[in-house]
């Protein structure tokens, strides 16, 4: 199932949203308000459920310190920069051109939408998974609820397709090997660990299992 | 030469290269272009009394085409649209203009003057395309012929003859010359005294020596003054340009666009809306007036037993809408990130579609400079990511012009990946191989990469690995998409054409949805 009734019928409620300059589009004239920073949704999804049709992974739910040094790590440049990065690179140049107080405004915003429960895509071997997480749990928790004391965010809950990704952007070096990404950085060791696409399928497989 | 060729090849030869018009019919039995088409007649029925109430989800061309059709068959329809402007890819970038790319917004700051505008998608309307045009008509859309080949127009590539520019006819009358000179040498030695007579025989000899322009005794090319003088030609001897061989030609692979701009969907009389391909757009628009809704982005569709219930933003809140019908054309990638109750292998399809990476972009020009050198519309032709010049039709003698700097279709993502900075200059210094002083002459660069154009990124949906995928399973996914959700839902939009990135295909693939709709209309009228 990609879509829960329950949830439906949540995101047919009105989304009171904080502050003036956050309103979203009136009218054709009302240009101004029209042209912000505010163009999450069309590639993440509808109030940031993910889409994978743009492999950009739900926004949701997500902690705003993790969100927060993502967005200033894109605008830095440490993520989304290598030229195999192809998903990084469709975030990047719109993260470049924040301004702090846009990111403070965006985190707020993201902030205002539910956790969506994401849906399985993904066939592994969950078992042979539920092993090589044990490696994982250190940082990102046995329930893969993630640790905002070692800066590692949480895994369960998020789109399996992206999680995929970004451990084979690890292993190759696109994500984590920027000069001063120091929280990237202690991921390229652990997604080397994993032998090749077959284990980081499985552990991915695995963290479906976690639920949230 | 000595080779000599067998009947049965002189004869592929011939038909191949003489018998366009066979060439063209074999086209269409490959689809490669599709059969001229008679404008649908859709004569709808009239609602059902209570059950006439359509959303529509996208104001592209489909989602227009739904309304105003319906509208007149007496439905109520509302049109959803995400962006604060109609047409989608329709869009015409003029003074004033914001081009949306997200990271990378720009407003458009050439002089205000009805010439001065820049398709940035749509640009071209084929003389077969009867539904398209049959709107045109309808909606008052005045129209005008495009020029799309020029034969004073340059083509350019490092590879050949050192790198200069040479005129579009230098190539085509050099490379038919050859072929001509070729077809003369295999005719006589082949000795074909069937199956034709000698007078058949004079006749088709006359026509190689015409393709060609090849000399009347010897039948051989040594030049033609069809490639353009280097001087004179009025009150003084014109002078032919040397002969080009063709062994330099052939170092470039884009000597066959000289031959194929006239050909397939850009053969038949091509056509643009005066003022700009959005005037299209509007003569919808202008019909269909308060039914549409901008800025209010589907953030749901909930298909129902016997409607469907669609959720949108607008101005500050969350709405919602319920429907009997719904017609949406949604790009797939972008509705794989909104709430639904698809069925999984409806949804599956959508997933399977990619993107397309289509880049275009423009110059104001200070002068029309190329009007100095002869070209008065067509395309050069270049081999560097910029791949074609346009000089617009439109404004001939006017101080200044828009000029089309770069159209990548296929293989946009080199220049979607720059930042605007880089794409200029790519833009400058590939485009002053054509121009020497095109830097100096133009200005305020505008640059649409629809690949990352807000509520579109892509052109055009790509089915299966890429072009020319179509596999069995690519048509059970296509199918499958095609069919509406509990006859409530219908995917429209160009996506579901078999013919992507044409207004027409779009169009057609909104009329199979309202004929289908239609029937299914009629037929529930006739059991109650
Ligand atoms: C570079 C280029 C060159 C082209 N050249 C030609 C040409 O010469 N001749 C020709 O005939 N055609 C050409 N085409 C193709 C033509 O533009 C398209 O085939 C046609 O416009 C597609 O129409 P559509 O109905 O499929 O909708 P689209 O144009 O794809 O429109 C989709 C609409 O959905 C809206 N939307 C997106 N998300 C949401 C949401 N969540 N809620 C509500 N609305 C949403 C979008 O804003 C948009 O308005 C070209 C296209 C490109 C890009
Ligand atoms: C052009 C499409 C696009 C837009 C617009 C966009 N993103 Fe992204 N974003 C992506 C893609 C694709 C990824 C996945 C990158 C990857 O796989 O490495 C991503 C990744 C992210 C991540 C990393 C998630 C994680 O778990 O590390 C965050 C955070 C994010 N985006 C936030 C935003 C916010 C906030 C906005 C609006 C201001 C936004 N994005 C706008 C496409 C986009
Ligand atoms: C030493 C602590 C540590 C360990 C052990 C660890 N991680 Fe991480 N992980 C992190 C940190 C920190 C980040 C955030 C990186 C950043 O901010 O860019 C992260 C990020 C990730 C991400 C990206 C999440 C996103 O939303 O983009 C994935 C996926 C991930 N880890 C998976 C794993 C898996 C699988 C393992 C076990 C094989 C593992 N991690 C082990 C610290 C750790």
């Amino acid at each position: 199932m990609f879509k829960e009734i329950s949830t439906m019928k949540r995101s047919f409620m009105v989304l009171a949203l904080a502050g003036g300059s956050l309103s979203l589009p009136a009218s054709a004239e009302m240009d101004t308000a029209y042209y912000n920073d505010h163009y999450c949704t069309t590639c993440h999804g509808a109030d940031g459920i993910g889409s994978e049709g743009v492999q950009a992974p739900r926004l949701a739910g997500m902690e705003p310190w993790y969100l927060k040094r993502q967005l200033e790590h894109f605008r830095a440049g440490m993520r989304g920069m290598h030229r195999e990065d192809f998903q990084g690179t469709e975030m990047q140049p719109m993260a470049a051109k924040l301004s702090d107080e846009s990111i403070a405004e965006l985190v707020a915003w993201v902030g205002s939408w539910e956790y969506v429960p994401t849906p399985v895509t993904l066939e592994g071997d969950a078992e042979a998974g539920r092993a090589l997480y044990a490696s994982c749990s250190s940082c990102h928790g046995a329930n893969g609820e993630g640790s905002p004391t070692l800066g590692a965010p949480a895994l369960a809950g998020q789109n399996d397709w992206y999680l995929v990704t970004q451990l084979q952007n690890f292993k190759a070096g696109y994500r984590g090997s920027a000069p001063g990404d120091t929280y990237g950085a202690q991921m390229i060791p652990m997604a080397a660990s994993l032998a090749d696409d077959t284990a980081i399928r499985n552990v991915v497989s695995y963290i479906n299992t976690l639920g949230r | 030469m000595k080779h000599s060729v067998s009947r049965r090849e002189f004869m592929n030869l011939v038909s191949a290269t003489l018998g366009t018009g066979a060439l063209i019919q074999l086209g269409s039995a490959l689809s490669l272009l599709p059969m001229t088409a008679q404008a649908a007649s859709l004569s709808l029925a009239t609602p059902t009394p209570g059950k006439g109430k359509v959303v529509i989800l996208g104001a592209g061309i489909s989602g227009l085409t739904v309304a105003w059709e319906l509208t007149k068959a007496g439905y109520d329809c509302t049109v959803l649209e995400a962006s604060n402007r109609a047409g989608g890819r329709v869009f015409t970038v003029r003074s004033g203009t914001v081009i949306d790319e997200i990271g990378n917004r720009q407003v458009c700051e050439w002089d205000k003057e009805p010439h001065m505008y820049f398709n940035a998608g749509a640009a071209r309307i084929p003389s077969t395309h009867r539904n398209l045009l049959h709107y045109c008509k309808e909606l008052g859309v005045e129209l005008e012929m495009f020029i799309n080949e020029s034969k004073t127009a340059y083509m350019q590539d490092d590879n050949m003859m050192g790198g200069q520019r040479i005129r579009n006819a230098e190539v085509s009358t050099n490379v038919r010359g050859f072929l001509a000179e070729l077809f003369a040498k295999c005719y006589t030695a082949a000795q074909l005294n069937e199956p034709f007579t000698e007078a058949e025989s004079e006749t088709i000899l006359g026509l190689i020596r015409q393709f060609g322009d090849l000399d009347r005794s010897k039948m051989r090319y040594t030049g033609s003054a069809r490639a353009g003088y280097v001087s004179g030609g009025f009150l003084e001897h014109g002078v032919q340009k040397e002969m080009i061989e063709i062994r330099n030609l052939m170092k470039s692979r884009l000597i066959g666009s000289t031959f194929t701009a006239n050909e397939g969907e850009t053969g038949p009389m091509l056509m643009q809306p005066v003022g700009g391909m959005d005037m299209v757009v509007q003569g919808f628009t202008r019909k269909l007036g308060d039914k549409v809704i901008y800025g209010a982005p589907v953030v749901g569709v909930q298909v129902k037993e016997d409607g469907v219930e669609v959720a949108y933003d607008h101005g500050g809140s969350r709405h919602s809408i319920a429907a009997d019908y719904c017609f949406n054309c949604i790009p797939a990638h972008l509705m794989t990130g909104i709430p639904n109750n698809y069925p999984q292998d409806y949804l599956a399809s959508m997933r399977s579609i990619r993107r397309g990476e289509a880049y275009k972009s423009a110059f104001q020009a200070k002068t029309r400079f190329w009007e100095d050198e002869d070209i008065y519309g067509g395309i050069s032709w270049i081999n560097a990511p910029i791949s074609q010049i346009w000089y617009p039709p439109h404004g001939i003698h006017k101080a200044k012009g828009i000029i089309l700097s770069a159209y990548n279709f296929g293989g946009g993502m080199v220049f979607t990946k720059m930042s605007q900075e880089e794409r200029v200059e790519a833009a400058l210094a590939q485009g002053e191989k054509l121009h020497p002083n095109y830097r100096d002459v133009v200005e305020k660069p505008v640059t649409i990469a629809w690949h990352r154009m807000n509520h579109m990124l892509g052109c055009s949906a790509r089915w299966g690995s890429g072009f020319g995928g179509w596999t069995d399973e690519v048509q059970t996914l296509f199918d499958r998409l095609q069919q509406p959700v509990n006859g409530r839902h219908y995917f429209i939009g160009d996506q579901m054409a078999y013919h992507g990135a044409w207004q027409e295909s779009a169009i057609a693939s909104a009329h199979w949805a309202l004929k289908d709709m239609d029937q299914r209309v009629r037929s529930m009228a006739t059991q109650a």
